[in-house]
């Protein structure tokens, strides 16, 4: 942030699918991608006499979802109307949870650059969501196939100060649905969706400015921007106008962030804001949870990302930054335990993983888990450097040869490329080395003289020669006794 | 000697079982009774002929093969036109929903059918079941066969046109602030509203969701009872339809009213007419002769009834009817050219005065800065009904009251819209409580009918027909048929 005396407040509500097999109030499949309205039920379309079922699958995720988070599962809950008027509603009112959410406070722990950071919940409700409509040349067609596919609502607290906290934050809540296989958390399909609540204020205020509200936003990056620019933008406002009410500066309104312009851009100001006319929903009866079946769900609770985070930070010795790297996907962190199976190096394995092969998959747009590298694969070739079968040199290239052939197994590679075999015996070294003490007596000079950078600087000419193959503490171990003897 | 109309639906059922009567024969004869009489009562916005036959077909060649055959066998029926019958038009008496098939049977439909009813038409409404005269359909108001000049009540008021008349001897009602009862009593019949829950509402046209139930109309009690073991039944598709096992109404029946205690709330029935109030006196006289103690219970708080029912029906009207916009079903206005103005003009097309004036009341009820003065105190005042109702219980078996303050008035008499709302005053008590109660025929003001009501704490809906039908037997003017319609057709 540019202005430093300036402190953004920001919170966030993320709008989670869950991943039920039928929709929150009707029978029909709960599934994305498949030709327009077709899974429906009269209940999705709102016909008239249709009355709405709350599926209970539903429930146990959001309980698990509270639980996961420390939240206190409300015993008592229930649905409220909230009407306003837009073809992708099906009944001009969507029911949510307005007056008793089922989950009351918690916290998400997020690691924020390496820091592991506690941010408090207000609350978590469940509703169902709209449908989605579609613009054609001349006509306008609605396809219902999501409306009421449930979401779970999961609004912060206002604890928020910086676009990083923000996205780490929402970052951490996708983590969570991973981890209990809640949500298929694509963020593509829209599965996960963050409304943004930003304000800003000079530091050592007490009271929030006026607010605004950033809608719909589905990537990380996007949250990330957009929060940066709504912040800069009040900021900018505020200070160009320092006499001015700041109430009148900045009025609460509502925006979307144009990914073009790089700018959010106003939808609504909050004095048009609809009346939504929140009732309890008739049709539906309370939701009573018992302790017996928070206990049940309890029980089940698989880990849970910060769990792993710190089990990989303690027992691993793995950086904050690599184990948050790692825990943030559920399948990557699977991947990595994967391979912990055959090859009890986490370290190594996890700089293979987090660095060696991202980093050579980044241009090809897909990860280790849609590459087809089995687990297996990582193992083995950290194995074989482990055990000096190849050096970290040949180790590199034969990961090269891996994403060409993904599926190939490196021992395999390793085996067929003869420039692979690692040079094991002194004899066919020591030339080498005699070579290169011969070639650099200056460098001989500067290590008797303690300089320790020519010691390396030869070991490196040694390598140099025997094209990365040669086992580097055979070829320290030779240049040392020479040198030595020289001496 | 007896014509198949005079029967109850028991009795068409039990000759036609006994094989006295085949199902095509009485089928026949309803139809050839509802295109003679109906033109004057316009109790029927469409009658069915071809399905009913067939059904009624089938059902002789199952009763000759010795097959098995339900429970409503024979027995005629006319639904109510804002409960759904699959395939077939529900209409709510709307301009808006004209052209609306039914895409799925009501529960209630739907069971009364796996019993072999045979369905004759859809009844006429007040449109969306807002009002208590029948006067507010889209398509013409029903008539009263005891005056035709009169209003049958409402909403209901075709099917108890119908029922009364004798051109069906059952009809499904629903009632939300009294909509089965009050027109029952405006036509002789029975007619009864069970425990809110009892009946599933999936398939039924909300109107005000909290309150509104189906339940049957008849000219019996027994008919009545008949009907609720068929359909008084656990729904999962209804979440707020009750969790219970089918009860038993037929085989409690009773013939006294030895041991029961019925608590009257004389004070809020100060204000009622001489002649109701007379009526009322001889129904408690007779109560008592049948073994009943009299207690009086204090229910002064039901004065704020039509208050506080027109707020929360109307709110929860305001957001079921939101649905009826154009875009997926109904009537799309075709001056429409933007989507403001697909709502506007749909609505404004669609909807008739009473539904609009509903609808903007629910929306001000539930408009920021006004809700908690109206609708959260109103729901306020319905806990207290609620409670004052378990209070009287706690002494009292049931509560009679009459069931409306005066009898049928005469069709577009009544131009004050808060006078026509005063017509439910004895009925939605019921609703906001969510209590079973019946509305049993209880003598004449010169031709038109005067009713009792039985009221009974929720759940005691077998108790409330079993002491209903002891006072029916006893008062003796159940069975009674307007003139003009005690013939042959």
């Amino acid at each position: 942030m540019k202005h430093e005396h300036w402190e953004a407040v920001i919170g966030l509500e993320i709008h989670v699918q869950l991943n039920t097999r039928s929709k929150l109030f009707s029978s029909a499949p709960n599934r994305f991608g498949d030709e327009p309205n077709v899974n429906i039920t009269e209940v999705c379309t709102g016909q008239p006499g249709a009355l709405p079922v709350l599926n209970e699958e539903a429930i146990r995720k959001a309980v698990q979802f509270g639980l996961a988070v420390g939240s206190k599962i409300a015993k008592y809950s229930t649905f409220d109307r909230k009407s306003y008027f837009y073809p992708d509603s099906p009944r001009n009112f969507q029911i949510t949870q307005f007056e008793n959410p089922i989950i009351v406070g918690g916290e998400i722990i997020a690691e924020v650059d390496g820091v592991a950071r506690t941010f408090p919940l207000s609350h978590a409700h469940l509703e169902d969501d709209a449908g989605m409509l579609k613009h054609f040349s001349h006509f306008a067609g609605v396809d219902y196939n999501r409306a009421g596919v449930p979401l779970i609502e999961i609004v912060s607290k206002p604890c928020m100060h910086t676009p990083r906290e923000a996205s780490s934050y929402a970052r951490a809540v996708k983590a969570i649905f991973q981890y209990l296989d809640a949500s298929d958390c694509n963020m593509e399909e829209g599965s996960l969706r963050f409304d943004a609540n930003i304000s800003v204020r000079p530091k050592g205020e007490k009271e929030l400015r006026n607010k605004i509200e950033i809608k719909n936003m589905n990537s990380f990056a996007f949250l990330e921007l957009a929060i940066e620019s709504e912040v800069n933008r009040q900021i900018e406002l505020y200070t160009m106008q320092p006499h001015a009410s700041p109430g009148k500066v900045i009025e609460s309104g509502t925006y979307r962030w144009d990914p073009e312009k790089k700018r959010t851009v106003l939808m609504r100001k909050k004095e048009k804001a609809e009346d939504y006319r929140y009732f309890p929903e008739p049709d539906l009866v309370p939701i009573l949870i018992t302790e017996a079946y928070i206990e049940k769900i309890k029980e089940k609770l698989p880990e849970l990302p910060h769990h792993r985070f710190n089990r990989y930070v303690k027992e691993f010795g793995l950086s904050e930054y690599s184990a948050s790297l790692l825990t943030l996907e559920k399948a990557l962190a699977d991947y990595f335990e994967e391979c912990l199976h055959s090859c009890p190096h986490p370290r190594a394995l996890c700089n293979w993983i987090t660095v060696e092969f991202t980093g050579r998959l980044k241009e090809s747009g897909h990860t280790l888990l849609s590459f087809g590298i089995p687990p297996a694969h990582i193992a083995l070739l950290v194995e074989m450097i482990e055990k000096g079968t190849i050096t970290g040199r040949i180790a590199k290239s034969v990961a090269d040869d891996m994403v060409k052939m993904p599926g190939k197994d490196p021992a395999k590679i390793v085996k067929e490329n003869p420039d692979y075999q690692p040079m094991g015996d002194a004899h066919s070294i020591e030339p080498l080395v005699e070579q290169v003490l011969k070639e650099n007596p200056e460098s001989i000079a500067d290590f008797k003289a303690g300089r320790t950078k020519a010691f390396a600087f030869l070991v490196g000419q040694v390598m140099k020669l025997t094209r990365g193959k040669a086992d580097p503490t055979l070829v320290n171990a030779l240049l040392h006794k020479k040198l030595d003897a020289n001496s | 000697m007896k014509k198949i109309f005079h029967f109850t639906a028991l009795q068409l059922r039990d000759h036609f079982l006994k094989g006295d009567l085949s199902a095509e024969e009485i089928v026949h004869h309803y139809i050839k009774r509802i295109h003679a009489y109906d033109p004057k009562l316009g109790a029927f916005l469409k009658v069915f002929s071809e399905k009913p036959l067939e059904k009624a077909r089938e059902l002789d060649k199952r009763r000759a093969a010795k097959k098995p055959l339900g429970r409503l066998a024979g027995i005629p029926i006319g639904i109510k036109d804002n409960i759904h019958l699959k395939g077939e038009i529900t209409t709510c008496a709307s301009k808006f929903l004209k052209n609306y098939t039914a895409p799925f049977s009501s529960t209630a439909v739907r069971l009364l059918e796996e019993e072999d009813a045979l369905f004759l038409g859809k009844m006429n409404l007040d449109e969306f079941a807002m009002g208590s005269s029948n006067e507010t359909s889209a398509y013409f108001p029903a008539h009263n066969p005891w005056d035709l000049e009169c209003s049958p009540g409402g909403s209901s008021g075709g099917s108890a046109s119908a029922v009364a008349a004798r051109l069906l001897p059952i009809a499904l009602g629903t009632d939300t602030g009294g909509s089965i009862r009050q027109p029952a009593a405006f036509c002789g019949i029975v007619g009864f509203k069970p425990t809110y829950g009892r009946v599933s509402r999936y398939g039924l046209i909300a109107y005000g969701s909290s309150l509104d139930q189906i339940g049957p109309l008849a000219t019996t009690t027994a008919d009545c009872a008949l009907m609720m073991e068929v359909m008084g039944r656990h729904c999962n598709r209804d979440s707020t339809s009750l969790d219970l096992p089918p009860e038993s109404f037929l085989d409690n029946l009773a013939t006294s009213f030895k041991g029961i205690k019925i608590g009257i709330p004389w004070q809020f029935l100060e204000t009622l007419n001489p002649v109701a109030s007379k009526n009322f006196s001889q129904s408690v006289e007779i109560l008592k002769s049948l073994g009943a103690e009299i207690v009086s219970c204090n229910l002064d708080i039901l004065k704020y009834s039509i208050a506080v029912y027109y707020i929360l029906a109307t709110a929860e009207a305001s957001t079921n009817l939101a649905r009826f916009d154009g875009i997926r079903y109904g009537v799309r206005s075709k001056k429409a050219k933007t989507l403001e103005e697909i709502y506007d003009f749909s609505r404004e097309d669609g909807f008739g005065t009473e539904v609009k004036k509903r609808i903007m009341l629910g929306t001000y009820v539930l408009s920021s800065g006004y809700k908690d003065d109206y609708y959260k105190k109103a729901q306020k005042v319905r806990t207290l009904m609620i409670e004052a109702f378990e209070n009287v219980f706690e002494t009292c078996d049931l509560v009679a009251m009459p069931t409306c303050p005066f009898p049928a008035f005469k069709l577009n008499s009544i131009q004050d819209p808060l006078e026509m709302y005063l017509q439910d005053i004895f009925t939605i008590p019921a609703n906001l409580a969510g209590l079973p109660a019946i509305s049993i025929p209880s003598g004449f003001d010169g031709p038109k009918p005067l009713s009792l009501q039985i009221i009974g704490p929720q759940l005691h809906d077998v108790n409330v027909i079993r002491y209903a039908h002891a006072f029916e037997k006893a008062a003796g003017y159940s069975q009674r048929i307007p003139q003009a319609f005690d013939e042959e057709s």
